[in-house]
């Protein structure tokens, strides 16, 4: 019996060929839990998976050239797209490297504000990968729609608090290079306490469906272990490194905006498997709650911007230098190089997405599963192909 | 089927009472929803309330006094637009200049407010509804009295240029009145 | 002017094939309503204004003009037949269901056992299907179901053979006899009763692919497993014979453990009172089914084998030995 390398045009790990019949099936870029366009070439013996081939780039939509195209000032709206679940961990960590290369001072309120929606946006996004990582456990018509109605409907509730703040649902343009573009209106302080406590007791409804549920536990349990080692190696960060061991959270490591300010914990689970990145990211959505509740407290009075409000396109000019920002979105490491060259418009923009790492993983830890699993690890690497692809 | 939950209880019977456990917290909470009141608004019977800074359809307006057309063909707004979606031509004039036409493409706006920021005269705004849905996209293809006639037939958000760039300037030395809308 | 017993026969079949139906086709609104219900929305509404009364109908109205897309590398006859000889078992099952004392089709002495050899025989058509389609998701769909639906219907024929020794007969209505009064229910039956109307649920929701054991359509991996090539009126027959299968077991359930159609008032009220019981076993699946995510089918079958299967097997020589030593009703 000899090691073979299965033919496929991007071969990327290599397999004992123990003699079985071999099936290639194709999780296609239409697929009802693709999480997006992705592409896996399954190749199965029977029901387990034998390798993983991810072909990926359905969605490129060439933002690192837009970003040498548009300036500074136009730009963050379309930062917005790259994770458009998270989009405003997306547009923070381009403005938050295009201050970082300019030396541009940000006020006390609008980097409180940023927190703010940041944190608010990783609640949404938990809710959505919650109610999405049960109805490709559970089918469209079953116990999964009945999670992800659920969820869906506390993110209805915050993206309600982000409208009566920007004006929009998913994609916000809320930040600008110095600051933030809005304010929060009158009475929005209270609206938002009320949801977020709303949103806090639903969390624990739906933990309290899952936590114990046998049904849940033996899809999730052993399923998908990333290994320490796998995970520091591969370069995965956010729910995935941290449910592997690695206490790696950018906004402990490399504090960034307001949040030294705030006293909250980083959840850390050593199991790798994808109840651990589920419990993970269960802790996340209180942890997020709480720093919330800290902002509004706190929130102090000022100027939501350093910079005038953008009038005119070419407004905003960044001196010649290079630098990279991070920060920490909903599903990892989101980081954005900027190369200025001293005009209106970045010399070289570079996204880090953060699911483009994540999905590396991918043809490692599969591979052993079977079909029905490739399903439930997906979810629990939660990938978003706007990040993936750009 | 082994289900090894939190409090890690194995054993046949404590397996089983962990696993009876679960069944009935789940189903109890589908229960409790069943006579929970659906969410769903049902729209287009019942109308959705927008909130005050809702980005909806752009329109054009007329200025308050004198019932002119605010534009003034500067083509800032052409200048930030992200898409390019719109196209001005200026028409000069003795006291001030006009737009001698405004092509807005709608099918390929993003709906970012840029424009809406940049506008010296507020001519250009944002109103409360989204509902313009149609099956030809050329309708979407809005000329200068199709923006006139959306922005008289919808009530406006609340940002204007104005409006926007004084919330987001930082205060100056000497500033009079107190700013945009209320801050906490 | 008197029938010959064939024509009567021939008529009450036709009676009872289009009261199925149209049953079992409300039903599906049924289950769509309390579904959305549970799940904070509204389920159809405008369709027959207001609540949707008029939604299966429309649905059953699309099917039928639907263009039917044939593979052509397809089994032609594999294909083609594969929907009716899923879909007949599935109505057949409904000729030894008693309604009422005296109305029902055939009401056999053995016709516990005709239900459960009769119902088994979906399976054929349900590989067929998944054979003929040439796909290979359809295919894949098919080998779970072959493997599941046999490991399931062991324990759905042991749960089912409870009443039966404790009623002492196999014909439905003398087993609805022997459930006089409201604690006569075979459900009431002290730990047994609730162990084997609890083990029937379970079988049922595995025999008839129902979330946490619906591995074989998973939406979301194999895309409607075995009918995915299938549309238009062959797609209408199979979900037709699912539902039917479904509606079928539910009678069957309210029958062997709800007492059939005794109830309180008239004799003429017997079946709305069966019809309400059926409706009950059904709304229990789908409260199931809506409430958890399904599991691998490794694991399905080795909830079936290690599982259900040695616990109602136990629990059959449990009856069998009470009834034995006296406490039993029935002959």
């Amino acid at each position: 019996m000899s090691d073979v390398r299965v033919p496929t045009a991007r071969s990327t790990v290599e397999i004992g060929y123990g003699g079985n019949e071999r099936l290639m099936m194709n999780m296609g870029p239409q697929h009802p839990s693709a999480h997006g366009v992705f592409r896996a070439i399954l190749t199965l013996e029977g029901e387990e998976v034998v390798a993983v081939d991810a072909v990926i780039g359905y969605l490129h939509r060439c933002h690192e050239k837009l970003g040498e195209a548009l300036t500074y000032v136009q730009y963050p709206s379309i930062a917005s797209k790259t994770d458009y679940v998270a989009a405003m961990t997306s547009e923070l960590a381009y403005v938050t490297a295009v201050e970082k290369v300019g030396k541009i001072e940000v006020p006390r309120r609008a980097e409180y504000l940023r927190v703010l929606v940041a944190e608010l946006q990783r609640v949404a996004s938990h809710c959505l990968w919650l109610g999405t990582w049960c109805l490709d456990m559970g089918g469209a018509l079953g116990g999964g729609a009945t999670v992800f109605l659920y969820t869906m409907r506390e993110r209805e509730t915050i993206l309600d608090l982000f409208e009566s703040l920007t004006g929009a649902r998913l994609l916000y343009g809320f930040h600008q290079v110095g600051g933030v573009r809005y304010d929060v209106p009158a009475g929005w302080p209270e609206q938002c306490r009320r949801t977020i406590e709303q949103v806090g007791q639903r969390v624990d409804e739906y933990e309290a469906m899952l936590e114990d549920n046998a049904f849940f536990l033996v899809r999730t349990q052993g399923v998908g272990t990333i290994s320490r080692e796998l995970a520091l190696g591969m370069g995965v960060s956010g729910p995935l490194v941290r449910g592997s061991g690695v206490g790696y959270d950018v906004r402990r490591t490399e504090p960034y905006s307001a949040y030294p300010d705030f006293d909250f914990g980083i959840p850390v689970e050593s199991a790798g498997d994808c109840y651990a990145r589920y419990r993970v990211r269960m802790q996340e959505f209180r942890e997020s709650i709480k720093i919330v509740r800290q902002v509004l407290d706190g929130l102090p009075a000022g100027p939501i911007s350093s910079r005038p409000g953008v009038k005119s396109v070419g407004q905003v000019r960044v001196p010649k230098g290079e630098g990279y920002a991070r920060v920490e979105g909903a599903r990892g490491e989101v980081g954005c190089y900027l190369i200025s060259d001293g005009g209106p418009k970045p010399y070289r923009m570079k996204w880090r997405g953060a699911s483009f790492s994540n999905l590396a993983v991918l043809p490692h830890i599969i591979p052993g599963h079977k079909v029905a699993d490739v399903v439930a690890i997906m979810g629990s690497v939660d990938p978003v192909f706007g990040e993936v692809d750009r | 089927m082994r289900a090894v939950g939190p409090d890690g209880r194995d054993g046949f019977w404590g397996e089983l009472g962990q696993l009876t456990r679960a069944v009935g917290r789940a189903m109890s909470v589908t229960l409790r929803n069943l006579f929970r009141k659906p969410v769903t608004v049902m729209y287009p019977d019942r109308p959705r309330p927008y909130p005050d800074r809702f980005r909806g359809v752009l329109a054009l307006v007329y200025e308050k006094e004198t019932g002119e057309e605010a534009c003034i063909g500067c083509r800032l707004c052409e200048y930030i637009c992200p898409p390019q979606v719109i196209k001005v031509e200026m028409l000069k004039a003795e006291k001030r200049n006009y737009a001698k036409s405004f092509t807005l493409e709608l099918y390929a706006c993003e709906f970012c407010e840029l424009c809406v920021q940049v506008c010296p005269t507020d001519a250009i705004i944002m109103l409360k509804t989204f509902d313009l849905a149609t099956s030809d996209r050329r309708e979407m293809l809005l000329d200068k009295d199709r923006l006139h006639a959306l922005g008289l037939q919808f009530p406006a958000s609340w940002a204007t240029g104005n409006r926007l760039r004084d919330m987001q300037a930082p205060p100056k030395a000497v500033r009079g009145e107190p700013k945009g809308e209320g801050k906490e | 002017m008197t029938l010959s017993p064939l024509t009567r026969d021939v008529i009450a079949a036709f009676i009872l094939l289009n009261a199925i139906v149209l049953v079992v086709t409300y039903v599906t609104l049924l289950e769509r309503k309390f579904a959305a219900r549970m799940q904070s929305r509204i389920g159809p509404y405008y369709v027959g204004w207001p609540h949707g009364w008029l939604q299966p109908i429309a649905d059953a109205l699309k099917l039928m003009l639907k263009e039917d897309v044939v593979p052509t590398a397809s089994d032609r006859w594999v294909y083609n037949l594969a929907p009716l000889v899923f879909l007949l078992p599935c109505l057949l099952i409904f000729a030894t269901i008693p309604f009422a004392p005296g109305l029902g089709l055939a009401d056999l002495n053995i016709g516990v056992l005709f239900f459960l050899a009769v119902s088994g025989l979906e399976i054929v058509g349900l590989f067929m299907g998944g054979w003929g389609s040439n796909n290979k998701y359809a295919l894949l769909s098919a080998m779970r179901a072959v493997n599941q639906i046999i490991s399931y219907d062991l324990p759905f024929i042991f749960a089912a053979l409870i009443p039966v020794v404790l009623a002492g007969s196999m014909q439905m209505s003398a087993i609805v006899l022997a459930q006089q009064g409201l604690f006569g229910w075979y459900v009431f039956y002290p730990v047994i009763g609730q162990l084997a109307f609890l083990a029937y649920v379970i079988a049922t929701l595995a025999a008839e692919n129902r979330v946490p054991f619906d591995i074989l359509e998973a939406e979301s991996e194999l895309v409607a497993g075995f009918r995915v090539e299938y549309s238009g009126m062959k797609f209408a027959l199979i979900q037709l014979g699912e539902y039917a299968h479904m509606v079928g077991t539910s009678f069957l359930g309210a029958l062997l453990f709800l007492g059939g159609w005794l109830g309180p008032g008239p004799a003429w009220l017997g079946p709305v009172w069966f019809l309400l019981k059926a409706v009950l076993v059904f709304l229990l699946v789908t409260w199931v089914r809506w409430s958890f995510v399904r599991i691998r089918v490794d694991q399905i079958l080795a909830v079936s084998w290690k599982l259900l299967l040695p616990a109602t097997v136990l629990l059959l020589l449990a009856t069998a030995f009470v009834v034995a030593v006296g406490a039993g009703r029935g002959a």
